[in-house]
């Protein structure tokens, strides 16, 4: 581990990004952490504590499903896959995140000092 | 996966999110060691980075949704191998649970069934009864005029249905009589009935002027036919009419109300088998026919009600002295075995019983209270234990609870076959109809349900609360509970005494009249539509041809034979503002000496005797306490006292303050009057002769000759029933109280082990300890006696006016029921002491 980039991701946040990794394909517990670790350039490192737990949720509320399969080692893992509801959720949750995110850049950009 | 997936493969999800777990820890750790780490520290820091491995799966597992549900389960289950460690303490827990809440669960079934249960019939929903009122006035049936007018004008009842008992019936000249009634063309059909064979009534085919039929009960198909199919078609002879056969109801029919019968008569026809009657035509007619009525869709009963009273009001111009001044229509649901409303005397024995069996209730949960109280003793350690191990009090408390509840649910598990048992014994002992059944419904279940829960609170909260509260001194409940137990088991046993002692009063008293050599004749002159010259002609002759039969000593006339009739009258005067009820009876001159009635002041009537009264004694004694009643003006009559003669308790048998008023017959009696023959000997051999000559008078006629000691018999075995029925409830009152005495004591002395043996050590005399040992259950034990005997004293005053006319106070009872309820309580209290004067005292004072 180079530097403690550990920062708490906003609630609700996590599941989107595991959402994401997991439109890609079925994946398994450890190498959606890797991935998320890995796309995010090891700012992101995902803990265990936190990533089971949302998995296990998500799979609750039906957007994931799972199944075990062998791993390109041949050991038994538990591969989740997006569901038709999963993949809506993903739909409506980028959106929302993109809209949140563009309104706090437009107020974060505006200029200091001048009134609204 | 949804909830309930999630929750029964519990198992298979804890091993996959292991396996999913230790998947990932071992790809870290391979990692790692790829990338130089030797094993070891691979393992070591993989470790380290997981943090605990257990926390992750506790979190995994909340988000099942399903947590809370399985902590119960491992309460259940802890709860399942508490009870196991301890099979002596369960199975006399569960017994006496099942014992209380089985007792409830009973009563509350056949309360279920007569009165919450619907009768299956079609639409049960808009079958409603309907009945007249008026402010002075209650009875059951109208007028058929009235009912007629109702069926024809009323637009809120889509049908209206009539039914009428008829007396019991002779079926081809058989002894035995069936019990008919007569219903409306339109019975069947309305009630959705089926036929085992035949066809049933068809409003189309059988009115009153079609050829006379009748229907038979599967019953009486089975009894007296042999479900023979050809019976279909051919005659019979009903009361000596000829009628056919035209079909067999299904099993399974539903008669409406509490009737019955045997075999079903069109009401059409009604003037055909009861020969001389009028009940459709008459409006004054005194016959009780029960009105039913289908309510017209979308119609409720207060507007049924309302638009009756209209068509009431109109009715009133066309018979003016048929319908009552304010008179008013009652509409109840129709569609129950019994409905409340009716009677009068139902309600305070409905309470009466449902406090009975809420103290067999009580009993049992007081008694498991105690015996729980006793264990907790026992079971200290343990929760000391999971206490100083970091329990929560409220987890302590919900897992003890939980152990209560699944003591309460076991009880109830084992309270429903033991009601189904009994309870299928009384219906088919009771001959109820094929409908009826024991199985449990969903209202059974949920009551037994809601006993165990409410059981399990009862005798469970409060020792637990004490148990987790680690208090000591628990004293003040567990006097509490001997007090509830005893004062309860006190007022079971002293009404299962009071009953007893009815019983055997009623046997072998003296009823103050002779009823062994009596026979009666009721020759059933009113529903054959006599007119008083004609009865009185028929019952001067009657009475002419017995007189000359050899063996008879003594014939009279009686509008009420004594122990015949179920229904009696009764009147009542205001003494001093006292009202006193009165049994009124109209006879002949010759009835005293026929009944055996002792004379003693005055005369008795003359033949053709008006304007007298005779009195038994105790109403005369009662009115007139000082003075000598002869002739005395009888209240506002124009009649005179002329004799006063012995108390009898001929109309109720054991109500020994009955009081009597004895009329001489006005021309309106005649009809309704029966014939009373004192036979010399065996009354039995004179049975053939007195029917002979009263079928040959008037051959429309079917006597109904009943012998006295018949009526005796059945009356006393009613009283019996009962005695019973509440011995049995007392029975296991005391079977639950020295069960809980029994628990109580053994925890008193396993509190005080150590001073029993110090004192045992030091030399003390055994009677003492017994005695301070006892002591402390002494005010309760007096206490509960005490509030035992106030309750039975304040109940008895509804049994003697529901049931009988017992003595409430009858001493006997109350003292021996309480010298029987403290003996069995010492003898309670002996066993655990006398177990506690055997232990090792060495052994004892070194424990600790």
């Amino acid at each position: 581990m180079s530097t403690p980039s550990k920062f708490d991701l906003p609630q609700g946040t996590l599941d989107l990004l595991i959402l994401r990794v997991v439109a890609l394909g079925p994946i398994h517990g450890y190498a959606i952490a890797q991935r998320i670790q890995m796309i995010s350039k090891e700012v992101l490192q995902i803990q265990q504590g936190s990533l089971y737990p949302a998995l296990h949720r998500l799979e609750n509320k039906n957007f994931l499903v799972a199944e075990w399969g062998p791993t390109e080692t041949g050991r038994e893992a538990k591969f989740y896959r997006l569901t038709a509801k999963g993949r809506t959720q993903l739909k409506t949750e980028t959106e929302t995140w993109e809209r949140l995110t563009e309104v706090v850049a437009m107020i974060l950009q505006h200029p200091l000092g001048e009134p609204s | 996966m949804n909830w309930f997936q999630r929750l029964s493969k519990t198992g298979r999800m804890e091993k996959e999110l292991d396996a999913e777990l230790r998947f990932h820890f071992e790809t870290q750790v391979a990692e790692k060691i790829q990338a130089g780490m030797t094993e070891a520290e691979a393992r070591r820091a993989t470790r380290l980075e997981f943090g605990g491995l257990e926390q992750i799966k506790q979190d995994c597992r909340e988000g099942r949704g399903t947590l809370w549900l399985v902590s119960i389960v491992q309460d259940l289950r802890f709860g399942v191998r508490i009870l196991a460690r301890a099979p002596g303490f369960s199975v006399t827990a569960i017994v006496v649970l099942a014992l209380g809440i089985g007792v409830s669960t009973l009563a509350f079934s056949l309360y279920n069934i007569a009165a919450l249960q619907s009768i299956p019939v079609r639409d049960p929903a808009t079958l409603v009864r309907i009945q007249r009122r008026s402010p002075e006035n209650i009875t059951p049936g109208l007028p058929y005029a009235s009912i007629a007018y109702y069926r024809d004008n009323a637009k809120s009842l889509s049908a209206v249905m009539a039914t009428m008992s008829a007396a019991p019936m002779v079926l081809n000249q058989e002894e035995k009589r069936v019990s008919a009634t007569f219903v409306s063309s339109n019975y069947f059909s309305e009630l959705g009935g089926s036929a085992a064979n035949g066809r049933l009534f068809d409003a189309a085919r059988d009115d009153a002027g079609s050829a006379p039929v009748l229907i038979l009960s599967f019953r009486l198909w089975q009894r007296k036919f042999d479900g023979d199919p050809s019976i279909v078609g051919k005659a019979v002879h009903l009361g000596g009419k000829p009628a056919t056969v035209i079909g067999v109801a299904s099993e399974g029919f539903a008669s409406l109300g509490t009737d019955d019968p045997d075999i079903w008569l069109p009401l059409l026809q009604h003037s055909y088998f009861v020969e001389g009657s009028k009940p459709l035509a008459d409006p004054k007619f005194e016959g009780l026919i029960a009105m039913w009525g289908r309510l017209a869709p979308g119609i409720s009963v207060p507007s049924a009600a309302r638009e009756l009273l209209l068509l009431t009001n109109e009715l009133r111009k066309i018979y003016p002295t048929v319908i009552w001044d304010h008179e008013y229509i009652v509409i109840t649901p129709g569609a129950h075995f019994l409905s409340f409303e009716g009677g009068p005397g139902a309600p305070p024995v409905l309470a009466l019983v449902g406090l009975l069996v809420f103290l067999i209730l009580a009993i049992a949960c007081a008694n498991l209270g105690g015996l729980l109280m006793a264990r907790g003793a026992d079971r200290q350690r343990e929760i000391e234990l999971r206490f100083n191990l970091g329990a929560r009090k409220l987890r302590v408390f919900r897992q003890l609870l939980t152990e209560n509840l699944l003591l309460g649910s076991l009880g109830s598990i084992a309270a429903l076959p033991l009601s189904y048992g009994v309870l299928r014994l009384v219906l088919v002992y009771s001959n109820a109809p094929a409908w009826m059944s024991a199985m449990p419904d969903w209202r059974v279940f949920l009551f037994t349900s809601a006993m165990g829960f409410l059981a399990a609170l009862l005798f469970g909260f409060l020792p637990t609360l004490q148990m987790v509260r680690r208090k000591k001194n628990r004293s003040l409940w567990h006097q509490f509970v001997v007090c509830a137990q005893v004062g309860a088991s006190c007022v079971l046993l002293i009404l299962a005494g009071l009953l007893v002692r009815a019983t055997l009063h009623t046997l072998y008293s003296d009823p103050g009249f002779g009823y062994e050599q009596v026979l009666s004749i009721d020759p059933g002159m009113s529903e054959h539509g006599f007119a008083s010259a004609q009865a009185q002609t028929y019952l001067d002759q009657l009475q002419n041809r017995l007189r000359a039969v050899p063996g008879v000593t003594f014939v009279s006339i009686a509008r009420v034979p004594p122990l015949v009739n179920t229904i009696v009258m009764m009147t009542s005067i205001d003494v001093d503002g006292r009202r006193i009820m009165i049994y009124p009876n109209w006879v002949g001159p010759e009835f005293f000496q026929t009944m055996r009635i002792p004379l003693l002041r005055g005369h008795y009537f003359h033949n053709g005797e008006k304007n007298a009264v005779i009195l038994s004694e105790s109403l005369a004694r009662k009115r007139w306490p000082t003075e000598d009643p002869i002739g005395k003006q009888w209240e506002k009559s124009n009649s005179v006292v002329v004799g006063v003669v012995g108390n009898t308790r001929a109309m109720e048998l054991n109500n020994t303050d009955a009081t009597e008023i004895y009329y001489p017959p006005a021309a309106d009696d005649f009809p309704a009057m029966s014939v009373l023959v004192r036979a010399a000997g065996d009354p039995n051999t004179l049975t053939p002769a007195i029917k002979a000559i009263a079928g040959s008078i008037d051959i429309g006629l079917y006597p109904t000759i009943t012998l006295l000691t018949a009526g005796f018999r059945k009356n006393v075995s009613i009283v019996e029933q009962i005695a019973a029925i509440i011995s049995l409830l007392a029975s296991i009152a005391i079977f639950l109280a020295v069960v809980g005495l029994l628990g109580l004591v053994s925890y008193a002395v396993s509190q005080r082990t150590k001073e029993i043996a110090i004192r045992l050590a030091l030399g003390a005399d055994r009677i003492e300890i017994f005695a301070a040992v006892l002591r402390r259950f002494a005010w309760p034990v007096l206490l509960g006696l005490i509030a035992g005997v106030a309750i039975t004293a304040g109940l008895s005053q509804i049994l003697r006016r529901a049931l009988y006319g017992i003595s409430g106070l009858d001493p006997i009872s109350y003292v021996g029921a309480m010298a029987i309820l403290i003996g069995i309580l010492a003898a309670a209290a002996l066993l655990p002491i006398r177990r506690a004067f055997q232990l090792d005292i060495a052994r004892t004072l070194h424990s600790e």
